[in-house]
C-alpha cells in the first residue's frame, strides 16, 4: 500500500501546488488470471498486471480529469499539469461537489488471492459437465477469470478509502446445435467470492442451458396480438430496468429535463407490488461498491418502494443541478424483491403470451417506448409453453408496463451482481411474420 | 511516440512457439456539453506491453502496464509459461502455425495532441450555433472527442510494424418534443480518421450538417409510427453499412464460424441475390482510402481485402493466422487488439456492400407502399444471422414519393434470407466510422454501403 499511497501524495500535493482548490484521485494495481474457451475448446490463458491513476481537479468551480497508467513521478506530474490545463479551459460550474472528511476506511472484500489451479479445475469441470448434460450446447466463448486489485481513493478534503478485493467470474456465450439447426446465442454469467461448489450449480446456469437446448425447433408466429410478456431476469434488465434508470432516473435525463418522471417524485409510478433498490452492500453482491465516485460511503437505497418513486439515482453533481437528493450509491447492483408465485404458476395463468429470455432492440426512446426482437423466446398458450419462437418482435412502453404487472416470480436470479425475479407484464404487442 | 524497445527482446522467443510482442499507447480526449454544461472534460493515456505465444494449438498471453525492455521480457516469459500450462493440461495437439516471410513496415510520424481547450472551444462553438439556430429543442448534447492507437509490434515471423490510428469526431445530439409532449431525439457524428486539429479546423464546416439534423428532427417530431409487418424498404447507405457489419460481417468472422455461426454450412452457397457483393476492405476501397485504413494487423500479417460475398455467393471468411490455417484460407490481417492488455481477435476493418447502378430517386419511385430508412442508433445480430437495428430516422414511401417522417422503430430479419430479397442496389456508397464494435473488446471499425431495396420486418407500435 505504501507505494500506492506515495502516488496519491504526489498527485494531490502537485495539484495543490499548481493552484487546484480541490483534487481527488484513485490509484490502483490489479492482477487478472483468465482462461478462454472458444468454439468449444480451450484456447488461451492470460495473466495481466495493470495499474491505473485517475485524477480530477477543481479550480474556481472548473473541472478537469485525466487517466493514465504510469506511476513514475515525471508521468504523474505531467498528468497533473494536463489535468490543470483541462480544468482551466472548462466553464465554471458550482454544481461540482465531492465528499468531505474526515473519512479514513480500509476494506478487504471477496478473495484477493487467486487459486489458479482451482480456477482451471472448475473451468474444466464446467466444460465437461456441460458436454455430458447438455450435448447439444456449443460453447461459442467462455471466459473464466480471477480479478484482484488494491485501490487507494483520496481527496484533498480528508477522505481516504483503501480497498483490497478480488473475485472470480464465469461468463459464457453459447448456442445449441443439431445437424444444420442452431439456436440464437445466449449469455450466462456469475461472479463468485469462492469456488466452493461446481459452477453449473450457480445462478440459473443449469436452467438456462436446458432452455437453450429446447429452442432448436422453432416456429414463426403468425400475425400480431396484444398479450403477456414474461421477462426472464436478463430481459427484464434490458427492457425495463435499464430504460427506467437510463431514461428517467439518472443525471443525464434529469439535468436536460427529458425525464418523463421529473415531476413524479413521491408519486405512484408502478404497481404497488413492484419495488427497486440499489444494493451494493447486500450479502448476495460480491465485491460490491464501498464508496461512490464522489467519495461518499456507498449504501443500499430504495428507488421505488411499493410502486412509489422515492428516489432518483442521482450523483451529487446531478442533485445540485436538479435540486433533488443524491442517491446513496452510484453502483448498479439492482434488486427487485421476489413475488409470491412460482414461475410455473405464472405460466399456468397466461392465456396467450411470450416468455423472453433475451431482448435485442434499439435504444428505447426517451418516452420509454421500445421495440425489438424477442430472442431465445417461447410462445405461451393456454397456460403452457407451446414451443420456441423465431423472428418475433415485441413492442411496448415501459411506464405503461409498470402499471400492467401481472406477476412477479418467487424465484430470483442472484448472479453476484443483481437479484432479480421473472416478471410478467400485460399489454405488450407481440408480432410475427 | 513509442520507441522500439521490443526488437532487443526477440532473442527471448521460444523457437518451439510463434511469439508476438506488442507495445501500445491508447489516447482518448473527450469533452461533453450537456445543454451547455461541461459534464465531461477528460484526457486519458494508457500504455503498456504484451506478449502472446502460440504453442501446439493454444495461446498464452501476458501484459504489463509499463513500456520498458524489462517489462517486455517479463511478459514474454509469463506468456510462454501460460502457453506451456495450456499445452500441458489441455493439449490441442496441433502443429506449428504456418510461417510467414519477414517484412517490416514502420509508419513515420506522431499523433498530434491538441490542447484540451481545442476540444472545449470547438464544442462550445457548435453548442452556441445550436442554441441560436435550433430554437425548438428541449435538450442538446455536444461531444468532441478523439481516440487514437499507436502500436509497435515484433513477431517471431511475419511483419514487424509501427502503426498509428488516430480518429476524431464531434457528435451533436438533439431532443425535441412531439405535439403530445413525448421526447424524440436524433444525433449526427462528424469526423473520421485523423487528429482533432486536422479534422476540425472551422466550426462553420459543421453547420450545414447541424441544420439538416435539426430539420429532420422537426419532421420527426410530427412523425408517425411505422405499420408493423414485412415491408418493402430502401435501406440507405448507413443502414446497409450496419447490415454489412452486424448481420453478415460477424457471422463470417472465422472464430465465430468455429463457434457455430450460420456461415459454417453456407460457404460457397448462395446467401444473397446476385446483385450483392460484400468485402471487408483493409485500407483502400473503390479507389479511395477507407475511413479507418489498416495496413498490418497485430499478428504481423499484412492486411489485405477479405472478399466475403461475390455476386450473392458466400466465398470466404475473415481470418487470423490460426483460423486461416484451419480453413485452408489466406490470412487477411483481421486480428486486432484494442488495448495493450488485449489479445488480438478477428475484427472487421472497413466492411461494405459494393455499389450497384440504381439511382436513389428511381429506387424510391419504384415503391408503391413502403419505407425509406436512413439512420440507425444501434444494431445487434445473432450468429444465426438474425438481426435487429434500431431505426432513428426514416420516411414513409407512398406511391413512389416520400411521405411523413417516422418515429423510432426497429427492423429485423435473417441476413442470408433478407439479402436474397435485394433487387435494387444504389450507385453511391456511404461510409460511417464513428462507432465501436463490441466483441470481448471494443474496436473502431468502418462500415458502409449503397442504398438497397429489400424486404424486412419492421416493428410498429
Amino acid at each position: 500500500m505504501d507505494a500506492l499511497y506515495q502516488v496519491t501524495e504526489v498527485l494531490l500535493s502537485e495539484a495543490k501546488k499548481l493552484g487546484a482548490d480541490f483534487a481527488v484521485c484513485a490509484v490502483s494495481e490489479s492482477e487478472k488470471r483468465e482462461f478462454n474457451v472458444d468454439g468449444g475448446r480451450f484456447s488461451l490463458m492470460r495473466t495481466l498486471f495493470d495499474r491505473n491513476v485517475s485524477l480530477t481537479v477543481l479550480r474556481e468551480h472548473r473541472n478537469g480529469s485525466v487517466h493514465v497508467n504510469r506511476f513514475d513521478e515525471e508521468a504523474l506530474k505531467k498528468a497533473v499539469a494536463e489535468c490543470m490545463a483541462a480544468c482551466e479551459s472548462a466553464e465554471p460550474d458550482e454544481a461540482w461537489e465531492f465528499a468531505k472528511g474526515p473519512i479514513d476506511e480500509t476494506f478487504t472484500d471477496g478473495t484477493p488471492e487467486c487459486d489458479t489451479d482451482k480456477l482451471f479445475a472448475r473451468t474444466k469441470e464446467l466444460m465437461e459437465q456441460i458436454s455430458e448434460r447438455h450435448p447439444k450446447i456449443l460453447m461459442e466463448q467462455m471466459i473464466t477469470e480471477h480479478s484482484a486489485g488494491r485501490v487507494i481513493y483520496r481527496n484533498t478534503d480528508g477522505v481516504c478509502y483503501r480497498t483490497l478485493s478480488g473475485s472470480y467470474s464465469f461468463q459464457l456465450m453459447y448456442s445449441a446445435h443439431e445437424g444444420e439447426k442452431s439456436t440464437s446465442f445466449f449469455g450466462s454469467g456469475v461472479t463468485l467470492a469462492d469456488l466452493d461448489k461446481p459452477i453449473i450449480e450457480c445462478a440459473f446456469l443449469e436452467r438456462e442451458l436446458t432452455d437453450i437446448e429446447r429452442q432448436l425447433d422453432t416456429q414463426a408466429l403468425e400475425g400480431k396480438f396484444i398479450g403477456t410478456a414474461l421477462l426472464a431476469p436478463s430481459a427484464l434488465t434490458e427492457i425495463v430496468l435499464d430504460t427506467m434508470l437510463g431514461n428517467f432516473m439518472t443525471d443525464g435525463s434529469l439535468i436536460d429535463g427529458t425525464s418523463i418522471w421529473k415531476d413524479k417524485l413521491n408519486e405512484q409510478v408502478a404497481d404497488p407490488r413492484f419495488s427497486l433498490s440499489l444494493t451494493p452492500r447486500a450479502d448476495y453482491v460480491v465485491d460490491g461498491r464501498r464508496y461512490t465516485e464522489e467519495g461518499y460511503p456507498a449504501e443500499n437505497c430504495d428507488l421505488i418502494r411499493g410502486g412509489r418513486l422515492v428516489s432518483f439515482a442521482l450523483s451529487q453533481y446531478g442533485a445540485n443541478k436538479t435540486g433533488f437528493q443524491r442517491a446513496a450509491t452510484d453502483g448498479w447492483n439492482l434488486t427487485v424483491p421476489a413475488g409470491d408465485q412460482s414461475l410455473d404458476s405464472i405460466i399456468a395463468g397466461i392465456d396467450r403470451g411470450i416468455l423472453v429470455m433475451r431482448f435485442s432492440g434499439g435504444s428505447p426512446a426517451a418516452s420509454g417506448e421500445f421495440s425489438g426482437v424477442a430472442k431465445n423466446s417461447f410462445l405461451i398458450e393456454n397456460g403452457k409453453i407451446a414451443g420456441a419462437l423465431t423472428e418475433t418482435m415485441i413492442s411496448g412502453c415501459v411506464p405503461d408496463m409498470l402499471n400492467q404487472i401481472r406477476a412477479i416470480s418467487s424465484d430470483v436470479l442472484r448472479d453476484g451482481f443483481m437479484s432479480l425475479p421473472y416478471m410478467a407484464f400485460d399489454g405488450v404487442t407481440i408480432s410475427g411474420k | 511516440m513509442l520507441h522500439d524497445f521490443l526488437s532487443a527482446c526477440k532473442s527471448g522467443f521460444d523457437p518451439q512457439t510463434h511469439s508476438e510482442l506488442r507495445a501500445q499507447l491508447n489516447r482518448n480526449r473527450r469533452v461533453i456539453l450537456l445543454s451547455g454544461n461541461v459534464v465531461g472534460n477528460d484526457r486519458s493515456d494508457i500504455s503498456g506491453v504484451s506478449a502472446r505465444v502460440y504453442r501446439s494449438g493454444t495461446y498464452g498471453f501476458s501484459s504489463m502496464a509499463d513500456c520498458s525492455e524489462e517489462s517486455a521480457r517479463r511478459v514474454l516469459s509469463a506468456a510462454t509459461e501460460n502457453a506451456a500450462f495450456m499445452d500441458r493440461h489441455v493439449p490441442a495437439g496441433k502443429g506449428p502455425i504456418a510461417p510467414m516471410p519477414y517484412k517490416c513496415r514502420r509508419q513515420e510520424g506522431d499523433i498530434h495532441d491538441p490542447a484540451q481547450n481545442t476540444y472545449i472551444e470547438f464544442a462550445k462553438a457548435l453548442d452556441d450555433y445550436v442554441v441560436k439556430h435550433c430554437p425548438n429543442l428541449v435538450a442538446r448534447r455536444i461531444v468532441a472527442m478523439e481516440d487514437s492507437m499507436e502500436k509497435m509490434l515484433v513477431t517471431s515471423d511475419g511483419m514487424d510494424a509501427h502503426a498509428i490510428y488516430p480518429r476524431s469526431y464531434c457528435y451533436v445530439m438533439m431532443t425535441a418534443q412531439t405535439p403530445a409532449g413525448t421526447p424524440v431525439d436524433l444525433f449526427k457524428a462528424m469526423g473520421g480518421a485523423g487528429t482533432f486539429d486536422i479534422n476540425f479546423t472551422d466550426p462553420a464546416a459543421c453547420y450545414d450538417e447541424i441544420d439538416k439534423l435539426y430539420a429532420r428532427l422537426m419532421e420527426k417530431r410530427e412523425g408517425v409510427y411505422a405499420d408493423a409487418g414485412r415491408k418493402t424498404v430502401i435501406l440507405d447507405g448507413m443502414m446497409t453499412g450496419m447490415l454489412s457489419h452486424e448481420a453478415v460481417g460477424h457471422t463470417v468472422e472465422a472464430d465465430l464460424v468455429l463457434g457455430g455461426s450460420v456461415a459454417g454450412p453456407c460457404l460457397h452457397k448462395r446467401v444473397a441475390s446476385d446483385l450483392v457483393t460484400l468485402t471487408d476492405f483493409a485500407h483502400t476501397a473503390f479507389g479511395e482510402p477507407c475511413p479507418l485504413p489498416v495496413y498490418v494487423d497485430d499478428e504481423g500479417t499484412e492486411a489485405i481485402d477479405a472478399p466475403l460475398i461475390e455476386n450473392g455467393i458466400l466465398t470466404g471468411y475473415m481470418n487470423s493466422r490460426e483460423t486461416a490455417q484451419h480453413f485452408g484460407m489466406k490470412p487477411t490481417g483481421n486480428a486486432r487488439a484494442w488495448l495493450f492488455s488485449d489479445e488480438p481477435l478477428i475484427r472487421m476493418r472497413n466492411t461494405s456492400v459494393h455499389p450497384g447502378k440504381d439511382k436513389l430517386e428511381d429506387m424510391i419511385a419504384s415503391i408503391d407502399e413502403g419505407y425509406y430508412l436512413i439512420d440507425s442508433g444501434n444494431g445487434q445480430a445473432d450468429t444465426t444471422g438474425e438481426f435487429m437495428f434500431g431505426v432513428t430516422m426514416g420516411y414513409e414511401i407512398k406511391h413512389g414519393k416520400l411521405g411523413r417522417a417516422l418515429l423510432d422503430t426497429t427492423i429485423s430479419g435473417v441476413a442470408f434470407e433478407m439479402l436474397k430479397t435485394v433487387d435494387m442496389v444504389g450507385d453511391k456508397v456511404i461510409w460511417v466510422s464513428s462507432g465501436m464494435c463490441g466483441k470481448k473488446q471494443p474496436m473502431p471499425v468502418g462500415m458502409g454501403g449503397p442504398a438497397l431495396r429489400c424486404q424486412v420486418m419492421i416493428g410498429g407500435r
